[in-house]
């Protein structure tokens, strides 16, 4: 019943999350269509160390894909948490949590954080963050999903911590189920007619063809590197060139946050799995040796490693992820060190957007430039978002974090910055993954605290304002008490 | 950080100038700001736009309006969209609604389903699946339900009035709450020499008014932000010709429609606005197309009630300010730019120039980083707006005139370009938060203009054509039915909101 002209057959080359998520994401959508798609698989990267850190926008994919809580818990070792913990990225301020908090609290129409700024000068010592559910729900070690799959009531969202293998078997497993073929074998040519690829020719000289060809091969982007549109590097922006993965014991109990924590050549993440905890480290290679950063893991996180360590190279930037017949998914489109939980965020923005301009036609494909732009405009949002990490950071004094203060800003993130500084006001783009509680906790936590506020806050008395504070930590409590703790669901012992 | 009443001054009273100050002594305190209005009696209001959109009613709401006391006041009735005649080719007649086509199905959007059925011969109007542009059709109006599941609920409504009308109320609900209005002409407008900041107002009177912010409410003229602080138009004449009006009021029509009537003429088009008193009307042109004899002569050959009175020429040019906030100077209105009242959208940018205002309500001491983020705001309504409203004079057919084949032929944004393209290859529309025009309406010009799409989202072929085909056959039967449910516009009027009998009179046929 396919419009006539329309795509028959896709064909996805690559390896991973994003090769298999592509598969399993268009099988889903276009499958009773009668669109055929395949995947000719390359070697796999992973290794058993290797986490995925997932937004919770996450479960918005899985739910297309007729995934669900309980099935990718459970077949990744994988933990729900409410948030990140952000510790020593500025010196004289403590740890800040980003939590996912669904709802912005306000008073009288006016953002609550309007009148923490106006209490906080007047000499108030609680933390913005201890007003937000998500966080003190999350420092609480609590979780809105049980191991049930049960989501409660609390406004607040949770991210999903997922063994990076398990995950990966567990999507190509629905995939082949769904209808997907799979051809286990590297790619060793490519036979184009100008800007479009009839076909991928493989190692035993297979010819397979395809109307759209989705690269899904990773740094390597095997059929897009080389094509129209340049890699834009940022590696001006970004200091990190090297990213390691490891693992070491699961925590006790389980933490309901991941622990994101700088030092002097980059930043140590800690991800809590039910049987184990993911170490990762971005860093920069001129400050610190890959043995020496090795070397220092145990002492810099107080765990014993276990298993392999392996250390990668990196490099940020993107390029156009849509050219002729071929669209680049995850990191053969764009590379971001895995921060603030990003990563598969990548793949789900890419894939949201191909699913939505999906070609009509396999000759013509205007659809392209549009992608694009769309997926251009959400991962510079998301690069502004780590990148502010970077520019508030407080550690004078050591090599790699003052470059990183005084690193050229791209001007988007520079607005946000001196709007959020005047005024405690997020600025707001139509292509974003963060909202604006988001940036707020981020911004804040690394201590900019705007210079003024609302104007409206000056109508309540500072009575009224104490006792609404109250009411409200009052209901954040009652709130956290009602969750059950994350340990109990999802700990050793659960 | 508690300081002294910020000290407003706004000059000019017309639709902008009153909406600021009942915003601004509607919603802030004493304690926050004192407000002063400066206008002159003899400097009339511009006063053409007397359609809206429904977001004034939030608006409304936000200060404490009380509708159906409004409406009585300004001789208003209700919009649930705007009829577009000989737009696109001539015999044509679509209704651009304030409302949604259909509803979505398996995550497939209503108007892909509508495609695939009409490219495999089972044609359709597509107005006969949108409920307002049923009840336009049909002259009948009510209040939308709240029930998201009742096909009555899939439309929104504004309003049409008589904006001097509601430019004086206003002015009593302002004046009421403390707003201290000054009637006089702005002589001089002083800078400071070493900030360039506004430092203050000489009036004919020879008084001078200082504050702390300045509201340039003073129209096409741009008293301070033109005149004053010298900040450049961006024109945008050569995607939108028309540059005049000629306005004239008849008596009331017996067709009293829930919806605003634009008809395109050789050169340009023409309003035809229901109020409960009488018929707005008139003719925007290009005087490049025409002379203002033979739009005259057009437009009062063109009049379905008696004229009132002699036409009323406007003069204007398409575009805006560069920057509308400058310094401690805000434009608001006409004096920040002009789009034509094509798609009512003039009280509208208005609106959102208050409403962003008081978001980002300054100190003594004007932040640039506040300023900027309202001009980034500004200028993508703008740009949105700007973009929709040249999409209509571009899709058109028409051979009869210069105007629609110039219009056919120039150059266009490649923002506009890029969006036409994708939806006639695949009727794809954008959906962005930020800014006007949401999918439906895009959707309602490009298929009334005669640019149905081509394509469809492949998802669509995810369900079978005979189901398809039915709940389009079902759809239409709701729509239907339910609006014949529904009250006629003239008596919901009469129920609702119908002037005291002593100013009904001039209305009587």
């Amino acid at each position: 019943m396919t419009a006539v002209g329309g795509i028959r057959s896709v064909v996805v080359v690559g390896r991973d999350a994003a090769a298999w998520l592509s598969a399993l994401t268009l099988q889903r959508a276009f499958g009773r269509t009668g669109l055929k798609v395949s995947v000719v698989a390359m070697p796999s990267l992973l290794q058993a160390t290797d986490v995925y850190a997932a937004l919770p926008s996450l479960a918005g994919l899985h739910a297309l894909l007729g995934l669900g809580d309980v099935e990718v818990l459970g077949a990744t070792s994988g933990v729900p948490f409410l948030g990140q913990r952000f510790a020593d990225w500025n010196r004289d301020i403590p740890a800040f949590l980003h939590a996912y908090d669904m709802l912005r609290v306000g008073i009288d129409d006016v953002d609550f954080v309007h009148f923490w700024v106006k209490a906080r000068a007047e000499g108030l010592k609680v933390a913005y963050e201890d007003f937000a559910l998500g966080s003190v729900a999350a420092k609480q070690g609590r979780t809105v999903i049980d191991r049930n799959g049960f989501v409660g009531e609390a406004p607040i969202e949770a991210g999903y911590t997922l063994d990076a293998v398990g995950y990966v078997a567990l999507i190509r497993r629905r995939a082949i189920q769904a209808g997907v073929s799979v051809v286990e074998d590297a790619v060793i040519g490519i036979d184009r007619h100008g800007d479009r690829i009839a076909a991928v020719i493989t190692s035993d000289d297979q010819r397979v063809e395809a109307d759209l060809f989705i690269d899904a091969s990773g740094a390597e982007a095997v059929l897009s590197r080389g094509q129209s549109g340049v890699f834009d590097s940022w590696r001006e922006l970004f200091g990190v060139d090297r990213l390691l993965s490891a693992s070491a014991k699961a925590l006790r109990p389980l933490p309901a946050f991941s622990q994101i924590a700088a030092f002097e050549a980059g930043w140590i993440g800690l991800y809590p799995l039910k049987d184990r905890t993911g170490v990762v480290a971005a860093w920069d290679s001129r400050e610190m040796s890959d043995d020496t950063l090795i070397n220092r893991l145990s002492t810099e996180t107080g765990l014993s490693l276990e298993g392999e360590c392996r250390v990668t190279g990196f490099e940020p930037g993107m390029r156009p992820a849509w050219s002729g017949n071929c669209v680049a998914v995850g990191e053969a489109a764009v590379a971001l060190e895995p921060l603030d939980a990003v990563q598969l965020q990548l793949t789900h923005l890419g894939l949201s957007q191909l699913v939505a301009l999906f070609p009509v036609s396999a000759e013509a494909m205007p659809e392209a430039q549009a992608y694009n732009a769309g997926l251009a405009a959400f991962v510079l949002n998301v690069r502004d978002f780590q990148l502010a990490h970077y520019r508030l950071n407080g550690r004078v004094g050591e090599g790699f974090w003052d470059r990183a203060r005084s690193a050229p800003v791209p001007t988007g993130l520079e607005a946000r910055i001196r709007l959020f500084a005047a005024r405690g006001k997020i600025a707001q783009f139509d292509e974003e993954s963060f909202q604006p509680q988001s940036w707020t906790a981020s911004f804040l936590g690394h201590g900019l605290i705007p210079s003024s506020y609302d104007p409206r806050v000056d109508r309540i008395s500072p009575e009224d304002q104490m006792a609404r504070f109250r009411s409200l930590l009052g209901k954040v409590a009652e709130d956290v008490r009602a969750m059950p703790s994350v340990d109990s669901q999802f700990g050793a012992g659960a | 950080m508690t300081s002294a009443p910020l000290r407003v001054v706004i000059v000019g009273g017309g639709t902008a100038g009153w909406m600021t100050a009942a915003a601004l002594v509607g919603i802030l305190k004493p304690e926050e700001v004192s407000v002063r209005l400066i206008e002159s009696d003899e400097i009339g209001a511009i006063g053409v736009g007397e359609a809206t959109l429904p977001q004034m009613r939030e608006f409304n709401d936000l200060i404490g309006i009380v509708e159906s006391d409004m409406m009585r006041k300004t001789n208003a009735t209700f919009k649930l969209g705007i009829e577009f005649r000989d737009w696109g080719f001539k015999g044509s007649s679509y209704v651009h609604p304030f409302g949604a086509f259909g509803k979505a199905m398996g995550g497939v959007t209503f108007h892909h389903r509508w495609t695939r059925a009409r490219l495999n011969g089972f044609a359709s109007n597509i107005e006969d699946y949108s409920y307002a542009v049923v009840a336009s059709r049909r002259n009948r109006f009510d209040f939308p339900v709240k029930d998201p599941e009742a096909i009555n609920s899939t439309y929104d409504y504004a309003y049409h009035f008589d904006a001097s009308l509601y430019a004086s109320y206003l002015r009593g609900w302002s004046e009421a709450r403390g707003l201290l209005r000054t009637e006089g002409k702005v002589r001089q407008v002083a800078l400071d020499p070493e900030s360039g900041d506004v430092a203050s107002l000489v009036l004919e009177t020879g008084e001078t008014v200082t504050a702390d912010l300045f509201i340039d409410c003073s129209g096409f003229r741009g008293l301070i932000i033109d005149q004053a602080l010298k900040v450049p138009f961006e024109d945008w004449t050569h995607w939108l010709p028309c540059d005049r009006a000629l306005a004239v009021p008849t008596t009331r029509s017996e067709d009293f429609s829930p919806y605003t009537r634009s008809t395109a003429r050789e050169g340009g088009w023409q309003w035809r606005i229901p109020l409960q008193h009488r018929t707005g009307n008139g003719y925007v042109y290009s005087s490049a197309f025409i002379s203002d004899d033979e739009a005259a002569s057009t437009l009062m050959a063109n009049l379905d009630g008696e004229p009132l009175a002699e036409p009323r020429p406007v003069r204007f040019r398409s575009g805006r300010r560069t920057t509308s906030w400058r310094k401690n100077c805000i434009a608001i209105g006409l004096a920040s730019g002009f789009l034509e009242p094509l798609e009512s959208t003039s009280i509208y940018l208005t609106q959102v120039a208050i409403i962003n205002l008081l978001k980002l309500w300054p100190r003594a001491q004007v932040d640039p980083a506040l300023a900027s983020e309202f001009n980034r705001i500004v200028d993508n309504e703008y740009d949105k707006v700007r973009d929709f409203l040249i999409l209509h004079y571009h899709v058109n057919t028409r051979d009869d005139s210069d105007l629609w084949r110039h219009c056919r032929e120039m150059e266009i944004p490649d923002s506009l370009r890029e969006k036409m393209a994708l939806f006639e290859h695949r009727g794809h529309i954008a959906l962005y938060q930020h800014g006007l025009f949401s999918p439906p309406s895009w959707l309602s010009v490009f298929v009334g203009q005669g640019r149905a799409p081509k394509g469809y989202h492949p998802m669509a072929d995810n369900l079978s054509l005979d189901v398809i085909i039915e709940d389009l056959k079902t759809t239409r039967q709701r729509v239907s039915d339910r609006v014949d449910a529904m009250p006629m516009h003239d008596e919901f009027v009469r129920d609702y909101a119908a002037v005291a009998p002593a100013s009904a009179v001039g209305a009587a046929p």
